[in-house]
């Protein structure tokens, strides 16, 4: 789906944000993206949509160069809702927000209304419909981008810091959304700095540092490898600290606090 | 925007040139752009244009100040082509669309190569009101942030289909509205929260606050002021009295 092939970016005050990045990430998986402030995330997410285009290599999205295909095109594919949400809000009402990108691509009016009617009820957004986007508090703008992006149902979902300023109720269902997109077939590449939102997702793990990939591979492997996470800044999760501390374990690291919880109850018993 | 950034926006340097007291920095700036204003013919702007040039060659900003030229010269097409309607003369047309190109590289020289701490020193210097010198040098420097904005905008905005660069220019113009109005609120904003953040650090809280750069002229500054000033003086007595006066 997505084909990154020795990629080398560098910004024009000639800061070397990638450093032969060669990464694939087929439909369908989930990926999470981690690595020191700095380490070239948002860099590499703006190759996907041909924002950025590599002074070396090739990207490859949906098998089309992004040389050759403009980021309007690329978009209809690939949403990314970008870190900062002051970025993009300019509408009227958050309704009108949300059906900009729709009657960018071209969407009957229907099915516009319908996909907003959607989007404004996962996010629980519904009671500022006709509020200016521009007034909602930090978590509330946050969350209207993410169903800016969703709302045109595009096949690869990019999220940059989804979860800064949400509490934890909000980042207990935007995990939940995820793994909805995730079940629905989507590819879905969430950046965070925010480990234990992520670890329940149980995603495949990318760790960036000073542009170049350094670790890659399932959530729970990746996660084990202290080394590697402590040269790229990233902390462990609290529960695989806890399964690692322990004398006596389960063959692999808890996945959420219940699936801990069960295992002592279980020994407990015995 | 790139003739904003590439032309008036401060990059870290290195450079003799860099070095040298802002003040002189501005005098011979202001000397140049002075210059330009007393030629009277084309080939007299030419030589000022020569010494801006070297200047540029000495703080290593060619590659910057080229760029500037071209993208001035666009501008002074404009004001070539009005002043050729309007005056048919060939020569103070040119006179006048190019003088702007100098006009601009002698200012453009000044700010590229002065960061806005030095800036701030440069107008204390002149005693102005404290918080004019605040206003302008918080202005200055923001604008690259303001640029990187921009960008960041119309990234996020692209990304959400936006097509820039389609259709007639009454639609491009509309295109920009997605990228104009966070651009203006974040601006907005930003000010605000900045005014709170200084408040909250006590700014104005005493009328003296302390000072911990003072600038100090060194020989070099001196002799290469000097030798700005010298250098205006024969210029301008040779082209008035020497050489034969060219009116355009
Ligand atoms: N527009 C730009 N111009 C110049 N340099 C930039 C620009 N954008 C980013 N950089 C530099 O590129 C490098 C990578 O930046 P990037 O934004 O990709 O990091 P990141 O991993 O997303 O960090 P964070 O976790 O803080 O969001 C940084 O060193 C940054 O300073
Ligand atoms: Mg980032």
């Amino acid at each position: 789906m997505i084909e990154f092939q020795g990629v080398t970016f560098v910004h024009q005050n000639g800061v070397k944000a990638l450093d032969g990045v060669t990464l694939k990430v087929e439909a369908g998986e989930t990926v999470a993206l981690v690595g020191e402030n700095g380490a070239g995330k948002t860099t590499l997410v703006k190759h996907v949509t041909g924002l950025l285009k590599p002074t070396t290599g090739k990207v490859i999205v949906d098998g089309h160069d992004t040389k050759q295909t403009s980021t309007a095109s690329l978009s209809r594919k690939v949403g990314v809702a970008f870190q900062n949400p002051d970025h993009q809000l300019f509408s009227e009402s958050v309704e009108e927000e949300m059906s900009f990108a729709l009657r960018n691509f071209g969407f009957s009016p229907e099915l516009v209304r319908k996909r907003v009617d959607w989007g404004l009820g996962l996010f629980g957004l519904d009671e500022y419909r006709k509020s200016s986007p521009l007034v909602l508090s930090g978590g509330e703008k946050k969350r209207l981008t993410l169903a800016c992006i969703l709302a045109w149902d595009p096949d690869v979902v990019i999220l940059d810091e989804p979860t800064v300023g949400q509490d934890s109720i909000q980042k207990e269902k935007l995990a939940g959304t995820i793994k909805m997109l995730r079940s629905a077939g989507k590819t879905v590449v969430v950046v965070s700095h925010d480990i234990e939102f992520l670890w329940p997702i149980q995603p495949r793990v990318v760790v960036m540092k000073s542009g170049r990939v350094v670790g890659d591979g399932p959530a729970a492997l990746v996660m084990q490898d202290e080394t590697l996470l402590a040269s790229a800044r990233v902390a462990q999760p609290q529960l695989v600290e806890l399964y690692r501390g322990l004398s006596e374990r389960p063959p692999g690291p808890f996945v959420d606090a219940l699936d801990a919880r069960r295992w002592f109850e279980e020994r407990m018993k015995r | 925007m790139m003739w904003l950034s590439g032309g008036f926006v401060f990059r870290r340097g290195d450079s003799p040139y860099h070095r040298l007291d802002p003040r002189v920095k501005l005098l011979i700036s202001a000397l140049m752009f002075v210059s330009t204003l007393l030629v009277r013919s084309f080939y007299e702007l030419l030589a000022v244009i020569a010494v801006m040039v070297a200047v540029a060659a000495v703080a290593t900003v060619l590659k910057r100040v080229g760029r500037t030229m071209v993208l001035t010269a666009t501008f002074s097409a404009f004001i070539f082509v009005i002043n050729i309607v309007f005056t048919r003369n060939l020569e103070s047309s040119v006179l006048y669309a190019v003088r702007f190109v100098a006009i601009v590289v002698s200012t453009s020289l000044f700010f590229i190569t002065t960061s806005p701490d030095e800036l701030e020193q440069v107008m204390k210097t002149f005693r102005l009101p404290r918080d004019v010198v605040f206003a302008f040098v918080t202005a200055v420097r923001f604008i690259p942030v303001m640029m990187l904005d921009t960008i960041q905008i119309m990234d996020a905005q692209k990304s959400r289909g936006l097509e820039l660069e389609k259709g007639n220019i009454f639609r491009r113009v509309r295109n920009m509205i997605p990228v104009l109005i966070p651009l203006v609120v974040n601006s907005v904003v930003r000010s605000g929260e900045l005014a709170e953040a200084m408040e909250s650090r006590a700014y104005g809280a005493v009328p003296r606050p302390t000072s911990l750069v003072q600038y100090k002229s060194s020989v070099t500054d001196k002799v290469v002021a000097l030798a700005a000033l010298a250098l205006f003086i024969a210029g301008a007595y040779s082209f008035y009295y020497i050489l034969p006066v060219q009116l355009p």
